[in-house]
This record gives C-alpha cells, structure tokens and sequence, in this order.
C-alpha cells in the first residue's frame, strides 16, 4: 500500500465524512402533516339557531407538533372557538374539539361561509428565524338560506362514458327555496368540441321538498370516437330553469373488471375466487385471463394466483375463475393487485383485502351493480297498505252481509 | 257467524301476517369504517343504496355473504332486499377528510393531499395571496417555500 502523509489523509477522511454527510442530507426527507374532518359542516338557516359543531385534528405522520386555531370568513363572528391551541405528541394520531355557532336572526338568502382553519406551528431553525413551507387545513360551516319562492342548485355527473357503453347521466338537484317543488327534470344537449350538436337526451322527473335533494338520469348509448365534448343541460323546475355547461371526456375501455365474488371463505382451505369482466368491445377477445398478486407487509409478493384462460365474445360478461390456497396465509389487511390480461394489452386494479378466519372482504373492485328492475321488492309500506285494503274489503263485505242478515230476520218477524 | 269470530279470525290474520313480515323482513349487518363500508347478509341479497333520500338514481349491490367498498364522502341512505320485500331505510353519513402533506426530499418540496376529497391549495407569502392549486386526493404538486392552506372543493 502507498504511503500517505498524515495530513493529507485527515484531509481524505474529512472530505469522506463530508461527501457522507451531504449524501445523507440529499436523502433526509422533512414531512409536514396534517388533517381535519369533517372538512365541511352543513347547516340549513333557523333563525337564532344555536349549535357545537365537533370536528378533529389529525396528527397524519405521529409526530410532535404544535397547532394553532383561527377562524376567518364571512361568519367569523358567529363562531367561537373553546380551544385556541393543541400540542401533539408522536403518540397521537388525532384529537377532537369542537366550536360553537350562533346564527343572526336574519341572513341574506344564500349560501353564509365560515372558516376553522388548524395552522401547523412552523419548526424555528437554529438562529431562531423560521423557514420552508407550512400547511393549514380548513374545516368549513355552510349555512344554506332558503330562496323565498322555488330555487335549486345542480350539478352534473358523467358515468361509463366509454366507447360501445351506454352512459349515465347524473344531474343532482338540491331545492334551496322555502317552496317545494311539483316536478323537476332536464334536457341534456350533448356537443362535440367543434360546437356540433349530437344528441339531446331528456332526464326522469321527481318531485322535490323544499331543502331536499334528488338525481335525475338519463341514458346515451355513446357511439362517438373518443375525446372531450360538452353537455348544455337546462333544469327546469316548475314553470322556471336554469341552465349550465359541462365539459367531460369519451375515453377506450375495452375490458372492464366488473366484481370479485368469494363464497364459503374458510383461512386454510382453497378460496373460489369468481372474477367478473365485460367486454366491452365489439369483437371476441381472447387469451384472457385473471392475476391476482398479494403482497405482505414487507411489499413481497406472497400469492401469486392466476385463472384460467378464456375467450369472451363481444360485449358480454364472463366469469374467470382462480383458486387460491391460503394455507399458512395469516388474518389480516393485505394489499393487492388484481390484472386482467388479453392479447397484449391488460386491465388493472388495486386491492385491500381483508382476511379473517371465515371471511374474505375484497375492496377496490367495483361491486357488481345491477338494474334497478333486477332487484328489490316490495317496500313495507306498500305491504302495509294492501294488508289495511284487505282488511277494508273484508270489513266491508261482513257489513254489507251483516246487514242482509238483519234485513232478512226483521222480514221474518 | 257472530261479531266476536270475525273480529277474532281478523286478529289472528294480522298476527300471522307480523309473524311472515318478522321471518321474511330483510336484515344486513351494517359496519362503517373510514369510508369503508360493509354489508354482511343475514337473510338479504340486495343493498339498495342512494345519495337521495328518495332513492333515485339508485345503485342495486348483490351481496351473497359479505360486501366491502369505499364510497366518497357524503350522506347515504340504504335498505336491505331479499326480492320479497324491501326493508325500512337506513342512513349514514362518511364525514369529509381534508389532508396536507409537504415531502421535502432531494432539496424539492412536493405537497400531496392525503384526504380523500379535492382540496383548494391558497398559498400566501409573508400574508399575501400568491395563487392556489387544485389537488385530487392521492396527487401531489412540486412547490415551494410559503404558506399552504387546503380547504374542501366539492
């Protein structure tokens, strides 16, 4: 070995130590956490009404930090704070408190805001100045003031707006007037991005109380390419409306992981793992099927379970079935990953599974859905009322009997 | 046939009535956790479920043993079907979570909203409004030195 002289070897050894360090340092990741819930309390307006309103401060990374409460907003002096400040220590994950609200005896018709904003105290560095970023949340009081007459607040959802499907159009009406409302519905006009009109669809109707809230639907079999279009929609409600635009996309969806069906679950045994795909294309695919991967708490992957290879003719369901051997598999909360290859491309979802000794809940997969006319029943009341007509009928017709028999024996007196 | 037969041939009616209603009323184990829902049947194969207190736009979920899904927050009403008769309706309610997270790593600042609804970002400088940033839940966002504020956006 060469010979290096003393002080150009501490010089070596700094430099190391130094290098160390800042690669140390570039790695260090500072986290800044934190949550609030609910993150908004509605209240519709009472006149005076008074109410504590409970919310929680979620220390989300367990680690010792300082929080400071403020209230701002158009309601600021109807709120009144009972703590001021919290200290949380690693141990704990969240503390609860609540605020107390008094509203006026008279608002403005509308929507009245106010703000409980928890401000993270920033750490002070060593001169004592403080640096970086910092995060607040806000938990938000929406006082809702009813119109006088009949108003409403819409919205609109686009569902499965997939190539070869049939989407769903949501519209939510909220009535926000002091009156109810007889029959509220929509007409949805649908434009491509060119402005060209393509389809006008029209909703259900319902009725609508006043403060409470409805969804109308409608149905549009979207045979256009892909892309962004718009949807004009008009309200009407009553004689009145109102209208607004929504911009949403048409996307490709060829295989669409429907459900995951699991029956008679037993920890130790072979699971029958039932996997529900609809294809959603207008030709047979092939070579499909299902792999599920599990992973542990360490990220391995400690099931790999694949189904059997299918074919599924075009635009329809079909069931993959996997089996699992959970032998020597522990009860608890594992993530999962569950992909649905065909020809060369693959479908994709992730998973939570929850393992017990005599159940297997799947979450993340879409549960299967079915039309409103395939399930259901009868409601209770209307079982109800055909008992209360029954027994009308009957009553009626040991009257009317009755009455006879009278009649019939004063005759033969 | 006199009064008394008849008013007591309508009791017994009305009690073998309950007593059907009492066996074929349908009935789920109902367990909330987070935004996590479970639906266990007992003697049910349908949860009907609704943001609506009048069930339009309902969604029909089979559950042949047991049902678990994440909703978004929001107010819920459900009842339980076994194809004979549906039963009376349920509510609950997955209160919003608004969630901050600010990574600083390799000298970069990345801020992430680990709640689960949208959140409106305001970012203030020494008190001055700079802009904000609309973060889904499960994003994040290259930022930098400021004041960060997220409240709920939906």
């Amino acid at each position: 070995m060469e010979n290096i002289p003393g002080g150009r070897m501490s010089k070596i050894k700094i430099y190391t130590i130094l290098s160390f360090l800042s690669v140390i340092i570039l790695f260090i990741s500072t986290v800044h956490a934190l949550g609030i819930t609910p993150g908004r309390t509605t209240v519709n307006f009472e006149q005076g009404l008074e109410r504590t309103i409970p919310f929680s401060v979620l220390n989300n990374e367990h680690k010792k930090i300082g929080v400071i409460f403020m209230i701002q907003g158009e309601l600021n002096r109807t709120i009144t704070l009972f703590d001021n400040n919290v200290e949380f220590l690693p141990s704990e994950e969240s503390k609860s408190f609540s605020y107390k609200v008094k509203l006026a005896d008279k608002l403005e018709p509308g929507l009245h805001t106010g703000e409980v904003v928890a401000f993270e105290l920033p750490q002070a560095n060593a001169e004592g100045t403080y640096i970086g970023a910092t995060v607040a949340v806000i938990s938000q009081l929406h006082v809702y003031v009813p119109y006088p007459g009949k108003y409403v607040d819409v919205d609109l959802m686009v569902l499965d707006a997939q190539q070869n499907t049939t989407a769903t159009f949501i519209v939510p009406v909220t009535s926000r007037g002091k009156l109810g409302i007889k029959e509220v519905r929509a007409i949805i006009d649908i434009y491509s991005a060119l402005n060209e009109k393509i389809k006008t669809i029209e909703t259900d109707y319902a009725p609508l109380d006043p403060g409470g809230r409805t969804e109308l639907s409608a149905k549009w079999p979207v045979n256009v390419p892909s892309g962004n279009y718009f949807a004009k929609v008009t309200v009407f409600y009553d004689g009145e409306s109102r209208s607004f635009e929504k911009q949403f996309g048409v996307g490709v969806n060829i295989l669409s992981i429907e459900s995951i069906l699991v029956n008679d679950f037993t920890l130790g045994e072979i699971a029958k793992l039932q996997i529900l795909v609809e294809n959603r294309w207008s030709a047979e695919l092939q070579n499909v099927f299902a792999n599920l991967l599990v992973y542990n708490q360490e990220d391995q992957v400690m099931a790999d379970v694949k189904s059997s290879t299918e074919r599924i003719p075009s635009l329809s369901r079909k069931e993959l079935i996997a089996y699992w051997d959970t032998a020597g598999v522990q009860e608890g909360e594992y993530d999962g990953r569950l992909v649905v290859k065909y020809d060369e491309k693959s479908a994709e979802k992730n998973l939570l599974l929850k393992i017990r000794s005599d159940s297997l809940d799947i979450t993340g997969v879409g549960y299967a859905i079915r039309g409103k006319g395939a399930g259901g029943g009868i409601s209770l009341t209307a079982v109800l009322l055909i008992l209360v007509i029954i027994l009308l009928i009957v009553n009626l017709a040991w009257f009317v009997f009755f009455r006879r028999f009278i009649g019939r024996n004063k005759k033969a007196k | 046939m006199n009064h008394k037969i008849f008013i007591i041939g309508q009791l017994i009616f009305l009690i073998l009535i309950g007593i059907a209603i009492f066996f074929i009323y349908p009935r789920v184990q109902f367990n909330l956790d987070g935004n996590n829902v479970n639906f266990k049947s007992i003697n049910a194969n349908v949860v009907i479920l609704s943001a609506n207190p009048d069930f339009s736009n309902p969604r029909f979920v089979d559950i042949n043993d047991s049902v678990s899904f994440n909703l978004k927050p929001g107010k819920y009403y459900w009842k339980a079907s076994n194809g004979v008769i549906e039963s009376f309706s349920n509510e609950f309610n997955i209160d919003s979570e608004v969630g901050l997270e600010i990574i600083e790593k390799n000298d970069k600042k990345i801020l992430q909203n680990v709640g689960n609804v949208r959140v409106n970002v305001t970012k203030t400088t020494e008190g001055r409004f700079v802009g904000h940033i609309i973060l889904e839940p499960d994003t994040g966002e290259e930022v930098e030195d400021g004041e960060y504020t997220g409240r709920q956006n939906e």
